[in-house]
């Protein structure tokens, strides 16, 4: 079933030139885990936000499980749990104070929204934050809070805004558990932007790859590999003070100091390490092509 | 078909929800519901009682209903505006616009919580004014309806400055004036004799008028049948006024 189907929306904000979502069109299905990836400006937020209904369209049309999202102001709100990129806080409420009152105002009755308070507690594992108020959390808690919060009331569609902003590793994973668990368990349909190509991989069923405002890509990780899968990426890392030097004709590209990325055929691999002088290098690493190869072809690239 | 939808609460339930989600407020609000609410017009009604203390009873009796007037003001516009900037420009209204509510009991919870949250304000200021003046306050049970009615339009002002302004800085440098402008504007702490009578006329366009003139009826007396007439505009001005807050609201796009 075709949970939301985007057809050729566009959104200029005023005083801007370029628009921050142009002519996107996108169909998610019902139990997809989606994700969206694209630089700092793409137009993954704002694409979002006119998903769920907070931010009007110039042109084109989005519609929820066939309806609309702006034709009924209750639509988006009664199927979709939202997390904002940027929230501060929750009011003055408590953890447990935020999620009860949540679940409740989700229809849930009092005695459903308390036991629904007590599972997202303990499946987001942040119980003994029960009676802290929400101003006074850390930046990764405020985020567990902000994505319990969304959940509450089981909505069958989750739309998030990097979820995994904020968090230590060992939190990344537990979102990203939760967040299966939650697809396997309950078949919901989860939206998500985020950056962290690499752990997204985990979940991502399906991606859609933004640019300027513009889809560049969509579809299965595996499909859109093989537009970068006849290449091997070669992970060479090195002390920043010292390049190591490479075999004439290769292109590199610094992921961060330290750090290049250099991809090769297939047939030319053996030859290469074979050049690669081992003392100028602390390790490398070879491995196909990842998400984060499609996320730096398609978003970072020109086409 | 899309999957059942759970139906959306009663509104009763909304607005009992998110009154006691705004009524958390006083979490961060208290001191400035102190400093504003009480000791600003506190000390209003001392600078002014001083000067007025030997122009009679009824001038002291509009220091005294100007005091509390602008006791409503501080702690309802001011509060109301600052709560709504916080939202808009903290992203906190996006929480409350992906919930299945209605965006007027949004309006509404938020006005009341204040409302609440100013009466022990309120009281304190007329109390210790009473005290201070030698005015003494004789309640007339009209007073249940006069102050919910003196602080929506209030209220409901604050709310506009606080969507309609660009920046949380430019609310808080308009809210400064209106509030200014509503105090000076008309008789509402020296009475009509001393002013002009184009301030007089102007007063007429603005609540703290008719809000100033039906609290000193309701507290001091005597009540008249202008009451009815404070009271009625002062209805009627909350009506368009939180009509223009639910145009304004920055929020759901359908």
């Amino acid at each position: 079933m075709l949970v939301y189907d985007v057809q050729d929306v566009v959104k200029t904000y005023p005083g801007q030139a370029r628009p921050a979502t142009d002519h996107v069109s996108l169909q998610i299905q019902e139990g997809e885990i989606f994700g969206l990836l694209g630089d700092n400006g793409a137009g993954k937020t704002t694409l979002v936000r006119q998903m769920v209904n907070l931010l009007r369209s110039d042109a084109g049309r989005i519609t929820l499980y066939g309806r609309p999202v702006n034709q009924d102001p209750l639509h988006v709100p009664l199927l979709v749990g939202y997390m904002p990129q940027e929230s501060q806080a929750l009011n003055n409420l408590s953890v447990g104070e935020a999620l009860f009152f949540t679940a409740h105002l989700r229809g849930l009755s009092r005695a459903d929204a308390r036991q629904e308070r007590d599972a997202l507690l303990e499946l987001w594992q942040i119980g003994d934050l029960r009676d802290k108020y929400s101003p006074r959390l850390s930046g990764g808690q405020r985020r567990l809070l902000r994505l319990a919060v969304a959940t509450a009331g089981s909505p069958p569609v989750l739309v998030l805004d990097e979820p995994t902003n904020d968090l230590d590793p060992q939190r990344r994973k537990l979102v990203w558990d939760v967040l299966r668990h939650l697809n396997r368990e309950r078949g919901t349909t989860i939206i998500f932007i985020t950056h962290d190509a690499i752990e997204a991989e985990k979940v991502i069923q399906r991606v859609g790859i933004l640019r300027d405002g513009r889809l560049v890509a969509v579809g299965r990780p595996s499909d859109l590999k093989q537009a970068v899968d006849r290449k091997l990426r070669l992970e060479l890392i090195f002390s920043p003070d010292s390049s190591p030097d490479l075999p004439p004709g290769l292109v590199r590209r610094e992921v961060q100091p330290g750090r290049w990325v250099v991809l090769l055929d297939w047939s030319d691999v053996m030859t290469v390490l074979g050049q690669l002088n081992l003392a100028q290098l602390d390790d490398f690493r070879l491995y196909s092509a990842t998400l984060e190869d499609l996320y730096l072809r398609y978003a970072a690239e020109p086409s | 078909m899309p999957p059942n939808r759970r139906k959306p609460p009663p509104l009763l339930v909304q607005l009992v929800d998110l009154l006691l989600i705004e009524l958390t407020n006083w979490r961060w609000s208290w001191r400035s519901l102190v400093i504003t609410g009480v000791i600003t017009p506190l000390l209003s009604v001392v600078a002014l009682g001083f000067f007025a203390r030997d122009s009679g009873r009824d001038t002291l009796a509009y220091v005294l209903t100007g005091s509390l007037v602008m006791s409503l003001m501080f702690a309802n516009m001011g509060n109301v505006r600052s709560h709504f900037a916080y939202l808009r420009f903290m992203g906190a209204l996006d929480y409350f616009a992906t919930l299945p509510i209605q965006r007027y009991m949004l309006i509404l919870a938020v006005v009341l919580s204040f409302l609440l949250l100013s009466l022990p304000s309120l009281v304190a200021t007329a109390l210790a004014g009473s005290l201070v003046l030698g005015v003494s306050i004789t309640l007339h049970p009209a007073i249940l309806l006069v102050v919910p009615l003196c602080a929506l339009p209030l209220a409901g002002i604050g709310a506009l400055l606080g969507f309609i302004a660009r920046t949380p800085e430019e609310g808080s440098s308009l809210n400064l004036l209106v509030t200014m402008v509503l105090l000076g504007l008309g008789p509402v702490m020296i009475p009509p004799d001393h002013l002009p009578g184009t301030l007089v006329a102007l007063g007429r366009l603005s609540p703290a008028t008719y809000a100033a003139s039906a609290l000193r009826q309701a507290l001091i007396g005597p009540v008249t049948g202008q009451i009815v007439v404070d009271l009625a505009v002062l209805a009627g001005l909350t009506i368009v006024i939180f009509w223009l807050v639910g145009r304004k609201m920055d929020w759901r796009q359908g």
